[in-house]
């Protein structure tokens, strides 16, 4: 029992309130079958039938049949409705929740009924934080990211001393708050910390094709923790000031890095969380690099033969639609590609997304589901590295080859394609004043 | 006997009937009322096409579930084809149809057609229902709506089959009864995927229809 | 053997010592009485005349084939035919004596076949009546054995811990086909009883309604049954061939022994059920087949041991499934959790398939339900790194 007392009403009234027409045909359509556990790798590792995804949204769903649903005063005053949520129940569903969730959407895949559970799940996350019943893991994050913009308290000194690195291994400079430059970069803090490599790999190629960008020493984070632990209030904040910083600096791109939820996020939660549109677009850092690729901008000293794989990252992927771009990048780049079994769009989560990661409590039911990932790679036999689009799968991924005694290497898209650049026709673009 | 024939498909059957009728689509409407933000943000693609593509989509799953679902692939598709074909191309069914519904026929099937899309009906169904008390998973999300749904289903059939030779008022009235009591519970249950789903499917498939793909 | 003193279950367990050779002789005897009471009710039963039947005409006739008629050369009264009397002729007519026709088209020339009344009589006296006595007696021993042996319960109780014992194809399938097996046991039962059983309580009217409806129910079910039972066969028959284990728990007793008897996956009781099911239903298949597209057989007589074969394979089919789903469900505590959830409990398994649990225990690989559930668990703190 934890120490605090759910507030029950509250999430009731958060949950009707974020349920609408769409999560009510959905909660109408359900008709028990079960496929959804048979795409969730929480229930595949674990073969507990309480990971089932529509058994998640059961809180969400009895609120809606008590007060919302059609028909419910009539069936509430035969006592046909189910009965109230309790605090109870939320503190035993606040575990699956948030524990054993990526919001991956593979379960949306593979229902008969087209129910975007993955999505729901994150409009009930809702009416946890509203019951004080969020992850502590989360909750810090959200805490430090509205105090200092990141989640994982990453300033701005941490983030120049990151360029000031990247630009000697480079010797490319990385111009900050430039105005009027046609390219804004937002980086999440898992990049900036432990894959700062990316850094001057954007800077190579940016170079290389001609790209006028800057970094906004205002905001320059890219996660959402607000989208994560489902608190709109939060997730409007963090946008706002993306959107804030990009069109003070009046660039016309905004470009969401190689990070999993922070492109949906912005690009499209984003203006229907601030209310309106922005004086920019976003462009994903892959979607920037296939438009390059194709205008014939990134010029190669020849192709790696390194044996390589790709994992999609659902928000990317599945959830974001860009599953054709990193692999026309991979084969621009590289000989050596060979695909895992099931991926694109039905690709398996790495366990860690949508606020996973970032909690404690759930690092062992994440470990435990990484076999099935694991699994997965085991069948392609021997290989050198593995091509992985996000920082958060990155870090999820050499977490669990640790603990499962893999050796396979992590590379980012950027960095790959950048290895692969022939720098001596670089167009030389971007350059400090 | 008469009376009982005639009340189960007189005075009942206009009763069950408009039940179905106005529940269905206060139902359907009542959900579509609850309304939706628009979507502000650019999209990148058509949400109608969106809408549509998801219907069609999810009527096969895709090829990696495929090993871990044909059960209830096949189940539910020899249920829901063989009771379709059974409800629309019986002979009694379409002589009730012209009668009592929309005043006109079709050809329909020959005997021994019925009686095998009702074996493929009655197979189906009680596959599934097996499934659903002895699959881990169902056993934790199922309630009693799906046992109600799935056993008046089953006597609404079996009642059909009993009545099959045609000879005999009473089992023609049983069975009449049993679905004017189908209809009338179908409204305010699960039944009602068979409208809904269309929703389900196309509000996924809208939503992401406008970031350029189908779920 | 160990005497037990206490009040138990058990009251007539042997007791060791070759002096106390008479009071196990009287204790055996007192053992078998459920045998007992089922063999003097069948020995009462058959040789009991057949009162039902009688006075209602369908009772069987003991001369069911008169003998060919001589015909003599004096002329009889009548003179229907020339040199044979009218009784002759109808004696001649009763035991199927084919008659010259006018015109070779109408057909065949022999007006009554006596042999349909030797079918319908061994079929009223096997299927009917024994086979109702069969049905009773499956009953009758299942109730004497709840009376006086009582439920089988786990010894020391259920221990918490499963092991899987069923996976999903062959739940799915033995539910599959049990449901349709009692639809059809149930339509079958009445179509085959109803007259004797049900019919005055009804009336004429009401009868011919529920045997209809019946009819039409055991038609439409049957070619069901024949796909479900064909796919029995083959999913469980890996776990029903004959084992040596099998010849031991038969010849000590099988599901009379006190105490424990080692078994594999299923004991010979359960793949003698097995058989029987697959066996009885592949007749029942084969004959139902022939009874619901009676066009498919050649001739009459065919027909007839469709008919006869359909009758028996059913009510002993019919009659071990009763002692069945008692052993499944009342008759052994911890029985039904194997089939409804896939995994029994451990102490069960140790109690009534002791081979069975040795070999799963040993073979400590993952579920055999999920394949591709990752073989290997992640390192703890406590596993040294490699």
């Amino acid at each position: 029992m934890t120490a605090k007392t759910a507030d029950a009403q509250a999430a009731i009234d958060k949950f009707i309130a974020a349920t609408d027409s769409a999560a009510a045909a959905y909660f109408d359509a359900c008709v028990h079958c079960g496929e959804c556990a048979e795409a969730c790798h929480f229930y595949l590792a674990s073969g507990d039938a309480k990971f089932t995804p529509t058994y998640k949204l059961r809180p969400m769903v009895r609120a809606y049949r008590r007060h919302k649903a059609p028909f419910s005063g009539l069936k509430r005053m035969f006592g046909l409705a189910p009965p109230e949520v309790t605090g109870e129940e939320l503190e035993t569903w606040a575990e699956l929740v948030y524990d054993s969730c990526n919001m991956c959407g593979r379960c949306t895949l593979v229902c008969p009924m087209g129910i975007d559970i993955a999505g729901t799940i994150a409009k009930m996350r809702e009416g946890f934080v509203a019951a004080g019943l969020a992850p502590d893991g989360l909750v810090l994050s959200e805490k430090n990211a509205l105090e200092t913009g990141s989640p994982m308290r990453v300033r701005l000194q941490a983030l120049k001393a990151q360029i000031a690195h990247q630009e000697t291994e480079t010797g490319i400079p990385i111009t900050l708050d430039k105005k009027g430059a046609d390219y804004m970069v937002i980086l999440s803090s898992m990049e900036i910390m432990g894959y700062a490599e990316t850094i001057g790999a954007l800077a190579r190629i940016f170079k290389h094709a001609g790209i006028d960008w800057t970094i906004s020493s205002k905001c320059f984070e890219a996660t959402n923790v607000g989208v994560q632990i489902g608190s709109s209030e939060t997730a409007r904040e963090l946008v706002s000031r993306v959107v804030d910083a990009a069109e003070e600096l009046g660039v016309k791109y905004v470009i969401s890095p190689e990070c999993g939820h922070a492109y949906g996020a912005l690009r499209w939660s984003g203006p229907n969380l601030i209310g309106r549109p922005y004086a920019f677009e976003v462009v994903h850092i892959i979607e920037l690099l296939d438009q390059l690729r194709r205008e014939g901008r990134l010029r190669l000293k020849g192709k790696s033969n390194e044996a390589i794989t790709l994992h999609d990252p659902c928000q990317i992927g599945r959830r974001g639609g860009l599953i054709g771009e990193p692999r026309r990048l991979i084969h621009h780049v590289s000989d050596g590609f060979r695909e895992l079994d099931g991926a694109g769009i039905t690709n398996l989560c790495c366990g860690g997304g949508g606020g996973v990661s970032a909690n404690p409590r759930a690092h062992d039911l994440q470990e435990a589901a990484f076999a099935c990932k694991k699994a997965q790679i085991d069948k392609l036999g021997s290989l050198d590295a593995i091509v992985i689009p996000c920082a958060n799968c990155r870090t999820v991924f050499e977490d669990g080859m640790d603990a499962y005694d893999m050796e396979l290497e992590t590379i980012g898209l950027s960095e790959l394609v950048a290895g692969q650049l022939d720098d001596a026709s670089s167009r030389g673009e971007g350059s400090r004043d | 006997m008469t009376s009982f024939l005639g009340f189960v498909e007189g005075p009942l059957w206009a009763v069950a009937a408009a039940v179905f009728v106005a529940g269905a689509a206060w139902r359907i409407v009542g959900l579509l009322a609850i309304g939706r933000k628009p979507d502000i943000s650019p999209p990148r693609a058509s949400a109608a096409l969106g809408f549509i593509k998801a219907n069609l989509r999810h009527f096969y799953p895709r090829q990696l579930f495929l090993g871990r679902t044909f059960v209830h692939l096949l189940g539910g598709y020899g249920f829901h084809v063989g009771l379709f074909v059974l409800l629309l191309f019986a002979a009694p069914h379409v002589a009730f149809i012209k009668d009592r519904i929309l005043g006109f026929g079709w050809p329909s099937l020959p005997r021994a057609g019925f009686i095998v899309a009702a074996e493929f009906a009655f197979a189906g169904l009680i596959l599934l229902w097996v499934r659903r008390i002895s699959d881990p998973v169902m056993r934790r999300i199922t309630d009693r709506d799906d046992h109600v749904g799935s056993w008046l289903t089953f006597l609404v059939m079996l009642t059909g089959c009993m009545a099959l030779g045609q000879s005999h008022e009473f089992l023609r009235a049983s069975h009449m009864l049993l679905v004017d009591l189908w209809l009338i519970y179908f409204p305010f249950s699960r039944l009602m995927h068979a409208f809904t789903f269309v929703l389900s499917r196309g509000f996924t498939g809208a939503t992401y229809g406008r970031r350029g793909m189908t779920p | 053997m160990i005497i037990r003193y206490r009040v138990c279950r058990r009251p007539f367990a042997r007791v060791a010592g070759r002096r106390n050779w008479p009071v196990n002789v009287c204790r055996s005897v007192l053992r078998a009485r459920p045998l007992a009471i089922a063999l003097a009710t069948l020995a009462v039963l058959s040789l009991s005349p057949a009162k039902g039947l009688a006075g209602t005409g369908m009772a069987p006739t003991h001369a069911s084939r008169p003998s060919w008629p001589v015909v003599r050369e004096v002329a009889r009264p009548g003179n229907a035919l020339g040199k044979e009397s009218f009784s002759d002729v109808w004696r001649g007519v009763r035991a199927g004596r084919a008659f010259k026709l006018s015109d070779p088209g109408l057909g065949t020339g022999v007006l009554v076949r006596s042999g349909g009344q030797d079918w319908r009589n061994r079929h009223l006296l096997l299927v009917r009546r024994y086979g109702g006595v069969l049905i009773l007696l499956a009953l009758g021993a299942v109730a004497s054995f709840f009376v006086f042996r009582g439920r089988v319960r786990i010894e020391g109780g259920r221990s918490g811990r499963t092991i899987a014992r069923f996976n999903q194809a062959e739940r799915l399938i033995h539910w599959f086909v049990a449901g349709v097996f009692i639809l059809l046991a149930l339509s079958g039962l009445i179509l085959l009883f109803g007259r004797v059983v049900i019919a005055d309580w009804l009336g004429k009217a009401g009868f011919g309604v529920v045997v209809s409806a019946m009819m039409q129910t055991h038609n439409l079910f049957g070619p069901i049954f024949i796909v479900g039972i064909l796919a029995m066969a083959v999913v469980y028959l890996k776990d029903n061939l004959p084992e040596a284990s099998d010849l031991t728990w038969l010849v000590r007793g099988g599901p009379f022994f006190i105490g424990h008897l080692p078994a594999g996956k299923n004991n010979a009781g359960e793949k003698a059920w097995f058989w029987i099911a697959v066996l009885g239903g592949g007749v029942l298949s084969v004959s139902g087949l022939a009874l619901e597209f009676p066009w498919i057989v050649a001739e009459l007589r065919q027909w007839q041991l469709a008919n006869l074969a359909h009758g028996i394979a059913a009510v002993a089919v019919i009659a071990v499934a009763i002692g069945h789903i008692y052993l499944g469900t009342v008759g052994v505590e911890g029985a039904l959790d194997g089939m409804v959830t896939g995994r029994a409990d451990e102490a069960w398994a140790r109690q009534h398939h002791d081979l069975w649990l040795g070999e799963m225990s040993a073979d400590a690989g993952p579920d055999a339900e999920r394949p591709e559930r990752p073989l290997a668990p992640p390192r703890t703190a406590d596993t040294p790194a490699e």
